[in-house]
């Protein structure tokens, strides 16, 4: 579901890695963490709320992020600084929701994300859920054990028809092992082959990735453009065997 | 919106998006229509091999080379290779696409996709029955009315959620208007509204388009069809690994 599980399953595909513009020697999966644990509470919160609502409104193009719902992390999670109307919400995802495991507690990630109505009510449901959770100091296989159970209880929707969200901020900060994603859109289903869409394939542009035990498929297909229009100058998503 | 507007749009960063069909709500309604009838059928029709090597090009090799391949015959499409990947490759025309498309019978457009299983399953009946319905000689009119029929007695199934389409060859000739082409993904869903998606929003990677007309005007003739919105997003590379921005203009 979260970022963090296309992380996982990248370690076992370095293809992904490839696709995404990682470096594969920080991934492995046995990395020594230089996180082991949570940090105070203040070193994940943007103490300057309008830089907030800007980095997570830099996540689309400002003709949608203008009118979209913006959320800031509070202490007790995210909550509404902006109201929105036009069905997108705009946040700034922090470590445990949004960096690769070995960056679970790492304060200084921020990804900022605008997930459209359908993800808002599917998706980002996830999400806060697993920032409260991180916030009340719980751990990753903690959280996995809490957010997989109350899927399988059908504690929360599977994903809306249409779900998605844009990911194009030029900003921005993945943890120590992907710094910066390239530009790019994600798409979200419950349980869908990736192969169905012929993603992590050589020289598909599309990168699925499927958790089971979260019933849920994320895609990501990258985009040639930041949200402020400039080019993105990464290279281009080619996935080796 | 005025065709100097267009224009304008045409020269910012997402003018290829704008042309291909998508910028047809945008142009002026009394624009004449190019081609106003059905070309000669021959003009539709291409060499065997060259078909089937452009349907492939559709997608990168790596899904393509185990998909089935359809080729247009005297009748309609008709299978040239059987694959194993669920995919289905196919040059499509311009009368598979919206019928009130000022292209729709235009012969030089060859667009090759590559349908995922979904999109196989439910979107490729209803390219069937068109092609059928074309290669016969029927009307625009004869064939509007042909799909309604069949949707009517349930012999074309229902759009699949995760119907999706591979358009990513740099041989293609999708339009007349700008470059021609442009490498993308289509996405056939049953959103309501493209601005869902933020579709047409200036500076997003997303434009959407209703399958079946592109005019609000026509929406009365959507009567008896399923409401299908096509979302067409563009990607940064030909099917062949090469950048977007070189292609055989």
């Amino acid at each position: 579901m979260r970022k963090k599980n296309i992380y996982t399953s990248a370690i076992k595909n370095l293809a992904l890695l490839v696709v995404l513009g990682m470096v594969c020697g920080a991934m492995a999966q046995n990395a020594k963490t230089n996180y082991p644990k949570m940090a105070p509470v203040d070193q994940y919160l943007m103490a300057d709320r309008e830089a907030e609502i800007a980095l997570a409104r830099s996540a689309a193009p400002e003709s949608i992020a203008r009118d979209a719902e913006v959320l800031v992390l509070g202490r007790n999670g995210f909550e509404t600084a902006v109201k929105g109307k036009n069905g997108f919400v705009c946040i700034v995802g922090r470590s445990w929701t949004s960096a690769a495991d070995e960056d679970y507690w790492d304060p200084k990630v921020r990804v900022p994300m605008c997930v459209n109505a359908a993800a808002a009510h599917s998706y980002l449901l996830r999400i806060t859920k697993i920032t409260n959770l991180a916030l009340a100091g719980r751990t990753l296989a903690q959280v996995n054990e809490t957010m997989t159970t109350a899927i399988a209880k059908k504690e929360f929707p599977p994903m809306g028809p249409g779900s998605m969200c844009y990911m194009m901020s030029k900003q921005g900060f993945g943890g120590d092992s992907a710094p910066h994603w390239p530009s790019h859109l994600m798409f979200f289903f419950s349980d869908t082959d990736p192969a169905a869409w012929g993603a992590n394939l050589p020289g598909s542009p599309v990168v699925g990735i499927a958790d089971t035990s979260e019933h849920l498929t994320q895609f990501v297909i990258q985009t040639q453009r930041w949200s402020d229009g400039t080019d993105d100058l990464q290279a281009p998503p080619h996935v080796h065997p | 919106m005025r065709e100097d507007k267009v224009g304008a749009i045409v020269i910012n960063s997402f003018a290829l998006l704008v042309v291909l069909g998508m910028a047809y709500q945008a142009r002026s309604q009394d624009a004449t229509t190019p081609y106003p009838k059905m070309a000669p059928v021959e003009q539709y029709l291409m060499e065997r091999n060259v078909e089937i090597q452009l349907a492939r090009s559709a997608a990168p090799d790596s899904i393509s080379r185990s998909a089935t391949i359809l080729i247009l015959g005297p009748q309609g499409y008709e299978t040239a290779v059987q694959g194993t990947n669920g995919f289905v490759c196919m040059v499509g025309r311009a009368w598979g696409a919206a019928f009130d498309w000022d292209e729709f019978w235009n012969p030089k457009v060859k667009a090759a996709d590559c349908l995922n299983p979904q999109a196989a399953r439910s979107i490729l009946p209803i390219f069937f029955l068109r092609a059928r319905m074309v290669m016969a000689g029927r009307s625009k009119a004869e064939i509007l009315s042909a799909v309604k029929a069949a949707f009517e007695k349930k012999q074309l199934p229902d759009l699949e959620t995760g119907a999706m389409d591979y358009m990513m060859s740099k041989s293609a000739y999708l339009t007349d208007q700008g470059g021609h082409n442009l490498p993308h993904l289509m996405f056939y869903t049953r959103v309501k509204d493209g601005k869902d998606w933020g579709s047409g929003a200036a500076g997003a990677p997303v434009m959407s388009s209703p399958y079946w007309f592109f005019s609000p005007k026509e929406q009365p003739q959507m009567k008896g069809l399923p409401p299908i919105l096509v979302f067409l997003v563009a990607v940064t590379n030909w099917s062949d690994g090469t950048p977007a921005g070189q292609h055989n203009e």
